[in-house]
């Protein structure tokens, strides 16, 4: 790994200062699992200048209940969330995402806020300098999609437009699902959106000197069901091929409201609006899970080697329409 | 601008040019720096310990977070070395392969003997990250169940298929620790 000034941050206030200064050349560090990949590759056009630990900033790691929002620090460890037994009594969706991710001895170190900001697992992407590259394309700012003609099996088969790299994070799609908003800090203070706005096609909103402070769920959906799936091709280490989180609110096996995000279809966490409207108010049946379904996926544009994912993507829809209902589903 | 950051690296530099931290028990204080002896600012921990300490037990492999080859306990958490900076792990305790034994008698960690009661190995390279593993689960959960063993251990990889004496000797391991066996 070449060398970079290494920072330790005590503040919120000063890890965004020291952003600013370097006018985009220094990166945050928090677990490192996969900032590490990224500057062992050489992967980025420009190498930092600075690496800025923010695990020496205290208190961004805790996991707190008040005022009915459910908070979660950026630094919160993955092995935390998925442990923490107010998550997994309230937010069953994102202990089991958070589970899902990785190994053990990866989120022993991994972070809730870094899963959010990882850079994209797109091959052509993260083609590492020691063998030729980094690859130009469009994502990197110069040239176009190295995917749409090459093995493209792993990418995106919804809204992709001129980058077709999928949004890997696990995290992301559950706390999508939970409707959960980030507290992101920069010099002139503290903004909060979505976690759905928070993505962008080739990226996310973080300016240059902003990093995320806090994750906040309402606590009107922690009632709701909820569910998490992934398919994966081996089930450690693997990132989803797909994946659905949902939750689903429920007066009598009547379905009273439903937030549906699809993960590892497209460029961000995919919410599929046309099937949240197809079970709203209609009793959960093995029919209406299939129909929405079928609407979540209605405008799918698979690559040339990625239709497959389709099919995986109606079925874990379905799966996980039909599991929030006691008795149904597996 | 350039001159105000550097103005400003060099100060905090300053503040963190020494790294104290526990490894095997043993304190150790190690200068930041670029020279042979001194841990640059990015250098990994597994690179420390192999190239700098010379605990070579440590093994390298993938060096990407997905092998689990280069495990260590840090605060008695199984953790990846070859994803951690050495620099972020000021006040950190640290244990490798090296400091289950003991080094004076030569005895093994009952979990080590068990390895080798069971020749839970074949090349023996994925083996002490899969001890190192194994020791952070039963320190944690002293008689884990099949399954707990093998969720603890799916970060480990074996090339050799070594998986299925492993999980035997883990479980031995953890039988005789509570004295279930005999
Ligand atoms: C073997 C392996 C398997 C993996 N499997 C999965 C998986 O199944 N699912 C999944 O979702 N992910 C997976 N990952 C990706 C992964 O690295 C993360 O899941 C992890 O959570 C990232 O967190 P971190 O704290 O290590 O991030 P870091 O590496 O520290 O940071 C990642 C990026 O986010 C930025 N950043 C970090 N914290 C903040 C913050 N608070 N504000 C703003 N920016 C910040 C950093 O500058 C950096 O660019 C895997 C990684 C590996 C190595
Ligand atoms: S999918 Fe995106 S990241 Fe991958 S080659 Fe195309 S533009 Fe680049
Ligand atoms: S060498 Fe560290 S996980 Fe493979
Ligand atoms: S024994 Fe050879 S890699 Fe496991």
């Amino acid at each position: 790994m070449r060398t970079f000034t290494h920072i330790n941050a005590h503040t919120v206030n000063e890890a965004c200062e020291l952003l600013g200064q370097y006018r985009g050349k220094a990166r945050l560090n928090a677990g490192g699992t996969d900032l590490l990949a990224m500057l062992k590759g050489d992967i980025w056009p420009e190498y930092p200048e600075a690496v800025i630990n923010v695990k020496t900033i205290p208190g961004l790691d805790s996991i707190t209940e008040n005022d009915n929002v459910l908070k979660i620090g950026a630094l919160a460890l993955l092995s935390d969330v998925a442990k923490s037994p107010t998550i997994k009594e309230k937010c069953g969706v994102l202990a089991k995402a958070a589970l899902s991710v990785g190994s053990p001895l990866i989120r022993n170190v991994a972070t809730i806020g870094g899963n959010l900001c990882q850079a994209p697992r797109c091959w052509y992407y993260r083609y590492p300098r020691r063998l030729g590259g980094p690859l130009p394309c469009l994502r990197k700012g110069t040239g176009p999609c190295l995917a749409v003609k090459g093995d493209n099996r792993y990418h995106a088969i919804l809204e992709g437009k001129g980058c077709f790299a999928v949004c890997t994070s696990d995290i992301a799609v559950a706390l999508a699902a939970l409707d959960a908003k980030i507290t992101i800090a920069g010099p002139k203070g503290e903004r909060s959106i979505s976690v759905v706005d928070f993505f962008q096609p080739l990226g996310n909103t973080l300016k240059i000197d902003e990093m995320i402070k806090d994750f906040q769920i309402p606590a009107t959906m922690l009632s709701m069901e909820q569910r998490f799936l992934k398919f994966t091709l081996r089930k450690p280490i693997d990132f989803a091929i797909v994946s659905v989180a949902a939750s689903i609110g429920l007066n009598n096996g009547v379905c009273t409201d439903a937030r549906i995000i699809l993960g590892a279809v497209a460029p961000m966490p995919f919410r599929a609006k046309a099937a949240e409207e197809k079970i709203v108010g209609q009793p959960i049946s093995d029919n209406v899970a299939a129909e929405a379904a079928e609407k979540a996926l209605a405008n799918a544009k698979p690559l040339s080697m990625n239709a497959y994912k389709v099919e995986i993507a109606k079925t874990l829809v379905r799966r996980a329409i039909k599991g929030s209902t006691a008795g149904l589903g597996e | 601008m350039e001159v105000k950051v550097n103005e400003q690296t060099r100060k905090k530099s300053e503040e963190d040019k020494h790294i104290s931290l526990v490894i095997n028990g043993n304190q150790y204080s190690l200068e930041v720096g670029y020279g042979s002896y001194q841990v640059k600012p990015s250098d990994t921990l597994a690179y420390t310990l192999r190239e700098t300490l010379g605990l070579t037990g440590t093994k390298v492999s993938c060096d990407d977070g997905a092998c689990g080859s280069c495990t260590v306990l840090m605060s008695s958490k199984a953790v990846p070395s070859c994803m951690i900076l050495t620099v972020e792990c000021a006040g950190k305790d640290i244990t490798t392969i090296e400091g289950l034994g003991d080094p004076k008698t030569g005895t093994l960690d009952p979990l080590q003997q068990s390895f080798v009661d069971h020749t839970a190995f074949q090349c023996g390279f994925c083996t002490p990250g899969m001890i190192m593993s194994a020791k952070a689960l039963l320190n944690e959960n002293p008689h884990p169940t099949e399954e707990e063993i093998k969720e603890a251990l799916s970060g480990n990889f074996c090339r050799c298929i070594s998986h299925y004496q492993v999980l035997e000797a883990v479980l031995a391991a953890s039988e005789k620790d509570g004295g279930d066996n005999d």
